[in-house]
């Protein structure tokens, strides 16, 4: 009896873990949680949970070993059952219930931003590469990149320029090897939003810090971006955060853009926010940052794809 | 330490039952809401392949003879030791799973020396982790840093391995994980182990298919059990640890070595992605990001649990130390001459 006991509780563990893993993954929610490519393993893993529950239940215990000596001699234990169930049964349901899917302000905080974005995974050194699951600049784009000519610095990138050196980029005029920011060559490839405004990632901001390139294609447009807000040290600044993930959430890494604001908003900290307005580079010692000057700040929903990797 | 009480009234319903919705310090931020988000991610990820490395545990415990797993093998120790850490070659397994297939090999006669040094040699030396070093490193010198990286592993598991064969087993392993006569054990605690005649040779095929799934399920659930430990324990280190405070060790060859071990542990990556991680450390020295790939896949927060399903904790113990300062020491003084000269 107490073997039986014993069989369907683990049974119900596992059957029980294949059922949030599968929960997860047909609700969606596990995209908040794995990169791509470990999705597919999570499905499959809570397929097999629930068969391999059945079978453990439905089977007698002494066909654990198949000429009657058990393997498993702590099988038939209830307290090793009841613990099973406690331990990896328990905590995902809770989770099911409680996880709010993201990360509040104190783990952003705790885990620092990137501040150079050739250090993430995905960026060569020598051309953009997007993250994988928004290509919003698509290569074609870039086909400033690709001509030679076209790397060659900006007089005000050079060291001879010393006009002004904090003052914000000029992006266009200065070398006519590049293209011109209304040269519609590129710009035809820059995704829209439904407003018609330039739809873009953080990382597209960030990545134009150090390509000259999308620095140019960015100035004078409009742009739309989506992130979450998290709280600057005056009303009239925030930072717009994405995670960036490479195989979990447990490994994500916040990278933000700093966004101007002319007055208070009111958003939740970490909430969902669209951001419209102009990106302005601007240079500060060797290197240039971005900063996002808003127009118009409002509330959104988050996008299907909370993480960028 | 400050205590803070939900103030939202959603907040405060959903933490009911903890009581306390967050503890500050300085340096350490705890919250509910990060720990979920982080220990389900690690839970998510990690799970199949626990289940992957049981369901191998219990296919070899119910249709391999024990010659098999003993044939194979040089009659030479010291050959079979060497020849135990390429077994991740052509067996390649993650360091989550092989916990169950090291102690059903073992069960089956492989040699301690030879499973010690197969478990720590498989989560680098295999073909997998060779490739996403060789992505992650693209930038960098990545055939340097592959090569490296595996010949690290199977040296050092090799090492391992040739140090456990003047051990006596009974010292390392826990209680019941060997043959022979059994003792009264916690209920939970790893389960005895048969004699290899009793996998069954006259058994039907669907009877060997029962037990194969029984068995990997009883050896999930052993193993799930510590992996679940380690990655409440990770998950608490990596949200409520302020992570800027191990930045200032970068600047010393030694400390960043030593730093990045112990980030390593922490982190409890999966093998097959840790090397995009590493890479991205860019404030520390190459080689001890090198320390980083070689020893997190080793021994973490999560390996410590799980490795304390096989063996006593005292062995487990020794064993982290033991690797932490063999690799320390390894990674800051030798490579740090094999990168002279690389721009890393």
């Amino acid at each position: 009896m107490r073997a039986k006991l014993c069989s369907v509780l683990n049974g119900v563990t596992l059957i029980g873990l294949g059922v949030v893993l599968l929960d997860f993954y047909f609700t969606g929610r596990l995209d908040q949680y794995l990169h791509p490519q470990f999705r597919p393993w999570t499905l499959a893993g809570g397929i097999v949970f629930c068969l391999a529950g059945v079978i453990y239940a439905g089977s007698k215990a002494t066909e654990c070993c198949v000429e009657g000596e058990c393997v498993h001699r702590n099988s038939n234990s209830l307290l090793r059952s009841a613990l099973a169930f406690c331990v990896l049964f328990l905590p995902l349901a809770a989770g099911v219930a409680l996880s709010k899917d993201s990360y509040d302000q104190h783990a952003v905080l705790n885990r620092g931003f990137v501040e150079d974005m050739s250090t993430l995974p995905g960026h060569s050194g020598v051309s953009v590469q997007k993250p994988s699951n928004d290509p919003a600049i698509p290569p074609q784009a870039l086909g400033a990149d690709n001509d030679e000519r076209a790397t060659e610095p900006l007089p005000q990138d050079t060291p001879n320029d010393q006009s002004d050196p904090n003052g914000p980029v000029p992006a266009d005029q200065a070398n006519p090897n590049v293209p011109s920011p209304n040269d519609q060559s590129s710009a035809q490839y820059l995704p829209r939003a439904v407003d018609g405004n330039v739809a873009l990632e953080v990382t597209d901001l960030l990545y134009g810090e150090a390509e000259e390139s999308l620095r140019k294609m960015f100035s004078d447009k409009t742009v739309e971006v989506v992130g979450q807000y998290l709280p600057g040290s005056d009303a009239n600044q925030f930072k717009l955060v994405r995670m960036f993930i490479v195989c979990c959430a447990a490994d994500a890494r916040p990278i933000a853009v700093p966004v101007q604001v002319s007055g208070p908003i009111s958003v939740t900290e970490m909430g969902w926010v669209k951001v419209i307005g102009k990106a302005t580079y601007a240079k500060n010692g060797d290197r240039v940052h971005v900063i996002l000057r808003a127009d118009k700040v409002e509330p959104t929903d988050p996008p299907a794809e909370a993480m960028l990797y | 330490m400050q205590f803070f009480v939900a103030t939202d009234l959603y907040d405060r319903a959903r933490v009911s039952w903890v009581g306390i919705e967050r503890i500050v310090m300085s340096w350490f931020t705890f919250t509910w809401q990060n720990f979920l988000f982080s220990f389900l991610a690690l839970a998510f990820e990690g799970l199949p392949f626990v289940l992957i490395g049981s369901l191998i545990s219990g296919a070899i415990a119910a249709f391999v003879p024990s010659k098999v797993i003993t044939g194979f093998l040089p009659k030479n120790g010291i050959l079979a030791t060497l020849v135990s850490g390429l077994l991740g070659l052509c067996f390649p397994i993650c360091e989550c799973g092989i916990v169950p297939v090291v102690r059903r090999l073992m069960d089956k006669g492989l040699p301690i020396s030879c499973g010690v040094t197969f478990m720590l040699a498989s989560p680098i030396v295999n073909p997998i982790v060779a490739f996403s070093t060789l992505a992650a490193f693209r930038a960098q010198a990545p055939w340097l840093n592959m090569g490296t990286r595996l010949t690290l592993g199977y040296v050092v598991a090799v090492v391992a391995g040739l140090v456990v064969r003047g051990i006596d087993p009974s010292s390392i392993l826990r209680s019941g994980a060997i043959k022979g006569p059994t003792r009264k054990r916690l209920a939970f605690s790893v389960s005895a182990l048969p004699d290899a005649a009793s996998a069954g040779i006259n058994a039907s095929v669907h009877e060997k298919l029962v037990a194969a799934i029984r068995m990997a399920c009883d050896d999930f659930i052993d193993t799930a059990i510590y992996f679940m430990a380690g990655a409440a324990v990770a998950a608490t280190f990596n949200t409520a640890v302020d992570q800027q405070i191990i930045l200032p060790l970068a600047l010393n060859p030694m400390l960043a070595t030593f730093s990045m071990m112990a980030f390593a542990s922490i982190l409890t990556l999966c093998s097959t992605s840790d090397a995009f991680i590493a890479a991205t450390f860019v404030s520390f020295p190459i080689f001890a990001r090198m320390a980083f790939m070689v020893f997190g896949p080793m021994f973490d927060l999560k390996l410590f649990f799980l490795y304390s399903v096989l063996f006593k904790k005292r062995f487990v113990i020794g064993l982290g130390i033991g690797l932490f300062i063999f690799i320390g020491i390894i990674c800051s003084r030798v490579l740090i001459y094999l990168y002279a000269g690389q721009a890393l």
